[in-house]
């Protein structure tokens, strides 16, 4: 499995052509072609249902594509063996609205956790958390459980743990969703300020203040379409066609 | 190292997650160990019944010809070296009426009627072990018709209690068998269940180890120890109880029935040990390998 981009110019996610019907019946996503180059920050916006989780989900191999070739790294996501996934994830961070935290954990346990799957030493799992921590600026908080600590803070812990394999790629669901305006302005930048170190960061947000001050790059999905893609994009500017056309 | 690692972090998990659960594992632990408390006791009758029937076998493959006074003794050599040759008899002895009244004199019950007796009345004796218990038929058959044979009474063979012998033991080899067969799966779908709840109450921390990259078997590793840990302690449990319960057992048999020949077996003992141990392991491990494949996939 290729885990790295086969050269320098290759994206380090391709979609191309991409279809997603559930099982249900649902149909998630149309014809999807999309490419993202290393390094860049992409937001991808639209309504509830407009298939943004159903990308998260793909990128991460949670799902498969119903057809087309969606490609993250270089290795095709559709075809990915069950052996090969544990690998693949490792290459991406991820991050979630809902933290995903385990609550029996103290703050540094939960960054080291995800190392301790891998079987790594004992120093080098110190070493890497509280790496991590200090980059998301939670050095002095790696004894407190997430129930001490606020709802930017434990974004933060879930940012460190995503950065503590040192992936490339950083995949990050509505991370400011569950937080205020001020928090999420934070979280943002420390997702930018990661980026700006080098990886690539493909953010799912409905945060359109945020969108609008950034100005990255902004694809917008509608009904499972990539409708709009910007480079130093808007939230606003895909709502009003976007509204002619519900008209 | 790696693996040493991974090996540790399953260990402590499943240690943190029986006791997490406590109340499910206790109740896991109690069903497979009450299973295995009726598998060890069975065994354990099953061994009772198979010594009795053992010394009964033991009696009862061995064949006597009683051979008339008449017979002359080459005719006797000449039969017990024909009886020699078959496949299905191990030895042939030859008691004579000397030894036979010796034999007879020597059990204190004979005391009385010996006194009344005049002369040898005992008959010169054939003793044939046979093979198999199943081989005692044929040579009764053989002796009876052999002209040198007691012609009122030329055998001691019963045929019944061999043919009910015979049954009783394959009923019970059958009957073990099956229970066996229920007990075993039992126990694993009480382990696949355990190990689902044990899923179930550790969702997040399994969707945490997906998400960063663990290995199947690496999320799996823990569920499989608690399910080994599961029927080991059951079987520790169900070792203990049969451990002290049976002593007792075989002494309080012997007192109220001193003639059927039961005896206290340690090295029955230490063999049911080490399979009873070896059965909840197996039992726990299989059972939660069905559970983790079913309930924990990437």
């Amino acid at each position: 499995m290729v885990i790295a981009p086969e050269s320098d110019t290759d994206p380090v996610i391709s979609f191309q052509h991409v279809w997603k019907t559930y099982a249900n019946g649902t149909d998630a996503l149309h014809d999807v072609c999309l490419a993202v180059p290393d390094g860049d920050f992409v937001f991808l916006v639209g309504p509830s249902g407009a298939g943004k989780s159903s990308v998260v989900r793909l990128l991460i191999r949670e799902e498969r594509p119903t057809r087309g070739r969606l490609l993250v790294h270089g290795a095709d996501v559709g075809t990915l063996r069950r052996r090969a996934l544990p690998r693949f994830r490792r290459s991406i961070g991820l991050v979630f609205q809902d933290f995903r935290l385990l609550p029996g954990m103290t703050v540094h346990e939960n960054v080291a956790f995800a190392l301790r799957v891998l079987g790594q030493s004992r120093r080098t799992v110190e070493r890497r958390a509280r790496d991590a921590l200090d980059t998301v600026g939670l050095a002095g908080m790696d004894r407190s459980y997430p129930c001490e600590l606020s709802g930017g803070e434990q974004q933060r812990v879930a940012i460190a743990r995503a950065l503590v394999h040192r992936p490339r790629l950083i995949v990050a669901d509505e991370p400011t969703g569950n937080l205020d305006p001020a928090t999420a302005w934070e979280i943002v930048q420390l997702l930018l300020r990661i980026n700006g170190e080098g990886a690539t960061v493909v953010m799912a947000t409905h945060n359109r203040d945020i969108v609008d001050l950034v100005r990255r790059r902004v694809v917008a999905l509608d009904r499972g379409r990539v409708v709009r893609d910007d480079q130093a994009g808007r939230y606003h500017a895909d709502l009003a066609p976007l509204a002619v056309r519900a008209r | 190292m790696r693996i040493w690692r991974h090996l540790l972090f399953a260990l402590g998990s499943a240690w943190q997650n029986f006791w997490r659960n406590a109340g499910v594992s206790m109740a896991a632990v109690l069903s497979i160990g009450l299973i295995m408390l009726l598998a060890g006791a069975s065994l354990l009758l099953g061994h009772a019944l198979g010594q009795v029937l053992d010394a009964y076998r033991e009696r009862v493959s061995v064949l006597s010809i009683s051979i008339a006074d008449d017979t002359p003794l080459p005719a006797v050599y000449d039969f017990r070296d024909q009886l020699r040759t078959r496949p299905d008899v191990v030895a042939v002895r030859f008691v004579t009426k000397e030894e036979e009244l010796r034999r007879f004199a020597s059990d204190p019950r004979n005391q009385q009627l010996l006194e009344q007796l005049q002369g040898n009345p005992v008959p010169a004796r054939l003793e044939v072990r046979v093979a198999r218990l199943g081989d005692v038929g044929r040579v009764d058959a053989l002796a009876r018709q052999w002209r040198g044979a007691d012609r009122t009474d030329p055998t001691d063979y019963q045929g019944d209690f061999v043919t009910n012998m015979q049954r009783l033991q394959a009923w019970v080899t059958a009957g073990g068998l099956g229970m066996l067969a229920v007990l075993t799966v039992a126990s694993v779908v009480i382990v696949m269940n355990t190990i689902r709840t044990a899923v179930h109450h550790r969702r997040q921390e399994i969707e945490v180890m997906k998400l960063v990259g663990a290995t199947e078997w690496f999320v799996r590793g823990p569920f499989l120890f608690e399910g080994v840990m599961t029927g080991l302690i059951a079987a520790g449990l169900a070792l203990g109880i049969l451990l002290a319960a049976y002593r007792p057992f075989v002494g309080t048999f012997q007192s109220a029935l001193f003639f059927v020949p039961l005896t206290y077996d340690p090295r029955f003992v230490a063999v049911l040990g080490r399979d009873l141990l070896a059965a909840g392991v197996a039992l726990g491990a299989v059972g939660s390998y069905i559970g983790v494949r079913r309930f924990v996939r990437l």
